[in-house]
């Protein structure tokens, strides 16, 4: 049996204003390793507010997450960051990568944070180019990529810190149909072939469509949890 | 990699790098430039006092300090003939002249002032003061005629009087009785301190000794090798001095003079902290304006595990390089153009009057000042760090989670 990554357990998230808005309800949850999980729901039923939770970037108002073995709501604001660069990943809707690197530095970056030999970050940034199939175009900068060649460099980067698991919030907002498949391919081809976990937040079909579970969020809450 | 982010972020907005660059290199030209201009201006004019007036230093009796009577001599003949050999023993004393200066009055037919009468050998005086060259009309007695005078071409204006026309002068001996002699202008002096041209008249210490029937002395004039390390030469010939003489500094004899020199490095200092203030505000609102545009990178950053020390280090990077960059070219600039300046000079003729009362020619030639370029280089590089931790610190309280999204 799978060991778990994720473990979450009666977990609230309240936004304080003059009405306090419920964004997670009273969720519990356990990803265990090698899934590829999308969470999915309509805009602002809380999958994202609970994806940045599980990527220790929001704190909870109440409850555990667990992540590997570690409680992370007991974490400092430093521990935290460190937690993060060791063992999540993250790829982001608007992909995020910094415009005056290259594709290769880009990637290395990860692993500089790390203290990473420089070699050993050469050698695995332009593996995971490759992986992700990007040949050719290491030396590119983020502006003379397409939207869905960026996105690669950023699974590319979530992969470059060797993290448990891979968090991606709605990774496809913003490619075509081909960009799209394209990525899903890679990303289930890192799944399969290496292990990788990966989490989405999408509301995207094409998306939940690969995913070898579903958890529907409604409202704060998980109304549905399916696995294929 | 962190240095290659922070270069490459620099240019990024480049039209907005360079306004921030070209800033911080015309604000370090115009710095060095004021410097070497002060410095051209300051030196000239204790140049030109020391040449040919104070000398480096001045020997008196504490009595004359204390109220300069025609009684409070230095001593007699013999005495002074001591000292001056005394004085000349040290290696760095180029020169001594003796002078007896009285206060007394000079009278022409239409008009009559307070002055300052100094009696001097005027062979000594050529040999070790400039004073001489400061004629415009006439001679330094060069003309062998008895009771000659040379005044100040202010004082000769104020008097009513030129070339060749008798003025009285009026004084105390030494024994306190009032002298009166007439004497005859063979040169008129100007000097770049005008205040001085109106006061000081010089005779000859021989037309003294006729008049009043004795030797007065109250002032020895010593001149050195160089200005620089005037203090310490003049206290080591204190050391020499017998009781009741008192050796002082130009700066301590004209304290005006002193004292402009020593409030120039404050007043420099001071002009570019301005300047420097005016580069900070600059420099922080081109990185905020840096930072606002790139929160979803910095946010991404946080997000991905760059913790707030190595976040905070980027900013500093960056906004040092800034100045590393628009220093050295404003450095480079301002020497460049203190050299063609102090070759070609800058022309004040307009002001000329202006700064005759301050003591200084109307052309200025700035002076390279190297021990500034250090101090530039320093404030520059504490300007652009000050100038980061406001941006740094902003930079650091973005929450990620709101900076992704652009919030």
């Amino acid at each position: 049996m799978s060991k778990p990554v994720i473990k979450v357990k009666d977990l609230h998230k309240v936004y304080d204003g003059a009405v306090p808005v419920k964004a997670v309800n009273g969720i519990d949850l356990t990803i265990t390793e090698g899934e590829f999980t999308a969470l999915k729901g309509p805009s602002g039923c809380g999958k994202t507010t609970l994806l940045n939770m599980l990527g220790g970037l929001d704190a909870p108002t109440s409850g555990a997450i667990e992540v590997g073995g570690v409680d992370i709501t007991t974490l400092s604001q430093n521990e935290l960051i460190d937690f993060r660069l060791r063992n999540i990943g993250f790829v982001f809707q608007a992909y995020n990568l910094i415009p005056v690197l290259s594709a290769t530095e880009n990637v290395s970056f990860i692993m500089l944070l790390q203290n990473r030999p420089k070699e050993e970050r050469e050698q695995r940034a332009r593996q995971l180019l490759q992986s992700v199939g990007l040949t050719g175009k290491e030396d590119k900068r983020p502006g003379q990529l397409s939207g869905g060649q960026q996105q690669r460099v950023a699974v590319a980067r979530a992969l470059a810190s060797k993290p448990q698991f891979v968090l991606a919030d709605e990774p496809t907002a913003n490619l075509d149909s081909e960009s799209t498949a394209n990525l899903l391919d890679i990303m289930l081809k890192l799944n399969k072939e290496e292990g990788m976990t990966f989490v989405f937040a999408t509301h995207d079909d094409r998306v939940i469509s690969k995913a070898r579970r579903v958890v529907a969020v409604s409202d704060g809450k998980i109304v549905s949890d399916t696995t294929k | 990699m962190i240095l290659k982010i922070a270069w490459r972020n620099i240019w990024r907005s480049k039209v907005r790098s360079f306004i921030v660059l070209t800033s911080i290199a015309i604000g370090i030209w115009a710095g060095l430039l004021i410097i070497g201009f002060s410095f051209g201006m300051n030196n000239e004019r204790t140049a030109a006092a020391i040449g040919s007036t104070l000398g480096h230093s001045q020997v008196h009796s504490e009595a004359f300090l204390e109220e300069p009577t025609s009684a409070a001599t230095i001593g007699d003949a013999e005495a002074v003939a001591a000292l001056q050999d005394s004085l000349l023993s040290a290696p760095y004393v180029t020169g001594v002249s003796v002078r007896g200066v009285m206060m007394g009055m000079v009278s022409a037919p239409k008009s009559a002032r307070g002055a300052r009468m100094i009696a001097v050998d005027p062979e000594s005086e050529r040999e070790n003061s400039t004073f001489p060259s400061t004629i415009i009309e006439g001679d330094f007695f060069e003309t062998k005629t008895r009771n000659s005078v040379v005044i100040g071409a202010q004082l000769a204006e104020k008097l009513g009087v030129g070339l060749r026309k008798k003025v009285v002068l009026t004084f105390q001996d030494g024994e306190g009785n009032i002298s009166r002699a007439s004497f005859r202008i063979t040169g008129i002096y100007r000097t770049l301190n005008s205040t001085w041209d109106e006061l000081n008249i010089y005779i000859k210490r021989s037309d003294l000794k006729k008049t009043i029937g004795k030797d007065l002395v109250h002032e020895l004039m010593v001149r050195y090798d160089e200005t620089e390390g005037t203090e310490e030469k003049t206290a080591e010939l204190a050391q020499m001095l017998p009781q009741g003489l008192q050796i002082l500094s130009w700066k301590r004899n004209s304290p005006e003079l002193g004292y402009a020199d020593d409030m120039m490095g404050i007043m420099l200092v001071l002009v570019l902290g301005i300047i420097m203030m005016a580069l900070l505000f600059g420099i922080v609102n081109n990185m905020l304006m840096a930072i606002l545009e790139r929160r979803r990178e910095l946010g991404m950053l946080m997000a991905v595990g760059m913790n707030k020390r190595k976040l905070f280090v980027m900013i500093l990077v960056e906004t040092l390089m800034l100045g590393f960059v628009g220093g050295p070219i404003g450095i480079v600039l301002g020497d460049l153009s203190t050299r063609v300046m102090m070759g070609i000079g800058i022309d004040l003729t307009s002001k000329k009057e202006g700064l005759a009362n301050l003591g200084v020619q109307s052309v200025i030639y700035p002076e390279i000042v190297p021990e500034y370029y250090i101090i530039v280089a320093i404030m520059v590089v504490l300007t652009a760090l000050i100038a980061a931790l406001y941006p740094a610190f902003k930079a650091l309280k973005l929450n990620p989670v709101q900076a992704i999204r652009g919030e």
